[in-house]
Order: C-alpha cells, then structure tokens, then sequence
C-alpha cells in the first residue's frame, strides 16, 4: 500500500477535513483549505532488529488556512474571539489525530508494515504566519504527525 | 575428533557481510491448546529476538591456562555454558511465549522454565533446497530477568543452553519448520 494515498485514505475521515478541500503537496492559500506537505525522513534514525524488520518513521505536515479578522479582545471575562474559535478548530484536527491513536485507527500501511504508533509532534498548532495583504487576512496554521512503523519486509522469519 | 565430514561452506559471496538475520534463536515448547480443550496440547515455536536490536549467544568458557616450563602456554576449555539475553523483549500482543513466561512468572513455577528447545539456525550456512545448518538444544531454560521498563512493558529474558546438542537442517526459516538430524556415516 502506498503510504502517500494511505494518509490520504486515513485523513478524510476527520470531519474538518473531510468539510473542506484538501490539496496533497500543493499550495493553495484560500481560507479553510488544507494541505498535506510531505517530509523527508531520516534513514540513520531507522531502528534495525535482528530478525530483519525495521522500524522506521513517515512524517508528514499539516497546514490549514484561516481567515483572521482585526479585533481587539474585549476584556470581558470568557468573550470569545472569532480567531480563538478558528485556532481551537484547528486544533480539532490534532485531537482527532490523536483520538485515533488510542483507538489504533491508524493508515493502511500494508501487510508489510505494523504501526507502532501515531502522535502529532506538539500539543496545540504552530502559527507559521498571517498574510494581511489578501482579503480576508489569512493565517497560516500547520501540525506535524509522526507515524513510527515496523517494516517487516525483509524479516526472515516468515 | 576431528569433525569427519564435509564442512558446509558460507553462501555468501567473498567478504560479503553476513546479516544479523541470518542467525535466528527460535524457542519450542509445549502448552495447552489455545481452543479450549482441556487435553489437547501443542507443540508452538517462537522467533526469539522481536524487537531487540542487539542479542549474542555468550558462550561463558570455563577456561584453564598453564605455562611448563619450557614458557609453552597451554589452554584448557573445561566446558561452556553457552546463553542469549534478549534485551528488550517487549511484552507484544500475539506473543505466545510472552504469555506463557508470565503465566509461569505470576505462578512462580520456576521449574517450568526448564523445558524448552531451542534451536540455533545459521541460515548463512545451507540453502532452501539443501537446509540451512541447525543446531537443536533440548532442555534449556529461559529464564525471566525483570518486568517494567517505561513505556512498554519490557520483559527481559535470557535463554540458557543446555549443550545436548544434536545437529542438523531446516528446510525454511518459518514456524514450521522440519528439523532434520545430520546422518552420521
């Protein structure tokens, strides 16, 4: 199985994701939108056992355009802000993610590979940048998700 | 003695490095049958070394030396007692020796760790048609050494060899092998 098209697979079945268009390595800063950026991983950090397998790690990023809006907060104790409620939207994504792990709901990686285990890589999303130049005012938000996994395709015992 | 026959050759090409792999530690035993009859009993295998990255068979020789007096040193190996900890043996969904070492562990029946087989198969010796070279060890112990760790539950264990030793060839490197004892001609 293709690990790409797995993630894919795995990924619609949140439901601010599946609401909204998702991109795969393309950048389309609308607000709402969604892409996954690929990432390089390590290949010294792979863990090698002596039956052959290997674990190894497949990381990926998460980003999602939202709109911000120019407001001061109130000093009004528990009035909420339009931005406070995108990030906490966002942030939905991220538990979602999470929420899966404890179930081991995790992407169809293949007979030849066991996932060990799923995590994003921080608590809460990074603000990676608000762009005031567009209309709406658009931030930037991105999580990253680590899935270690046990490659046993070259494992002798069979 | 000398061994009389044939020494079977590596098959890997010259300075070819051999895999870790290709030295696999498989343990045999004997349980109740996991279909709940109470008669049945199974014979299971289980590849030892899941997960664990590092594990050697530690041959601890007892070993003699002497000088005469003409300064010649001579060497005695008195015996070995060969052994293999697996460090870390996480305690894994599906593993059957997991489960049956911590069965005998909460019981404290030390006396049960005393009936394994283990097998020592160097399949960079031998091939699928011919057999890979295998030596069978009857009556070994395993033994449990702690249970804890921190985010998985490690439950280290180190396999005593017994030394009765009876050579010979598996047909593949899975749980169902056949064990083939060399003929003596």
């Amino acid at each position: 199985m293709d690990k790409y098209q797995a993630v894919i697979d795995f990924l619609i079945q949140c439901p601010v994701i599946a609401e909204n268009p998702l991109f795969f390595n393309f950048l389309d800063a609308k607000d709402n939108n969604k892409q996954i950026i690929t990432q390089s991983n390590e290949t010294s950090l792979n863990k090698k056992f002596i039956d052959g397998s290997v674990m190894k790690r497949f990381t990926f990023t998460i980003v999602d355009f939202r709109s911000v809006i120019y407001q001061p907060i109130p000093k009004v104790e528990g009035y909420t802000n339009e931005n406070v409620e995108e990030i906490i939207d966002v942030q939905s994504i991220m538990d979602w993610v999470n929420a899966q792990a404890d179930i081991e709901n995790y992407p169809d990686f293949g007979n030849d590979c066991k996932i060990d285990s799923m995590r994003t890589t921080s608590e809460n999303p990074n603000l990676n940048g608000v762009d005031t130049q567009i209309t709406p005012a658009l931030a930037k938000y991105s999580m990253s998700i680590q899935i270690d996994y046990i490659d046993t395709s070259k494992a002798i015992w069979k | 003695m000398a061994a009389t026959t044939t020494i079977k050759q590596i098959n890997l090409n010259p300075g070819q490095r051999a895999e870790r792999k290709l030295l696999v530690t498989v343990a045999e035993w004997q349980e109740p049958t996991l279909d709940g009859s109470t008669t049945g009993i199974e014979t299971v295998r289980e590849l030892l070394g899941t997960r664990t990255e590092d594990s050697s068979i530690e041959y601890n020789p007892d070993i003699q030396e002497s000088t005469d007096i003409l300064g010649n040193n001579y060497t005695d190996v008195n015996k070995t007692q060969p052994s293999q900890a697996f460090d870390p043996f996480l305690i894994l969904g599906g593993s059957r020796l997991g489960a049956f070492l911590n069965d005998i562990r909460r019981r404290n029946a030390l006396s049960e760790l005393q009936q394994f087989t283990i097998y020592v198969i160097t399949a960079f010796v031998g091939s699928e048609e011919d057999g890979y070279e295998t030596e069978k060890h009857t009556d070994c112990s395993i033994t449990y050494d702690s249970i804890g760790g921190d985010a998985n539950v490690n439950f280290p264990i180190t396999v005593h060899f017994s030394n009765k030793i009876t050579t010979g060839s598996v047909d593949k490197i899975a749980a169902n092998f056949e064990f083939t004892p060399d003929t003596t001609i």
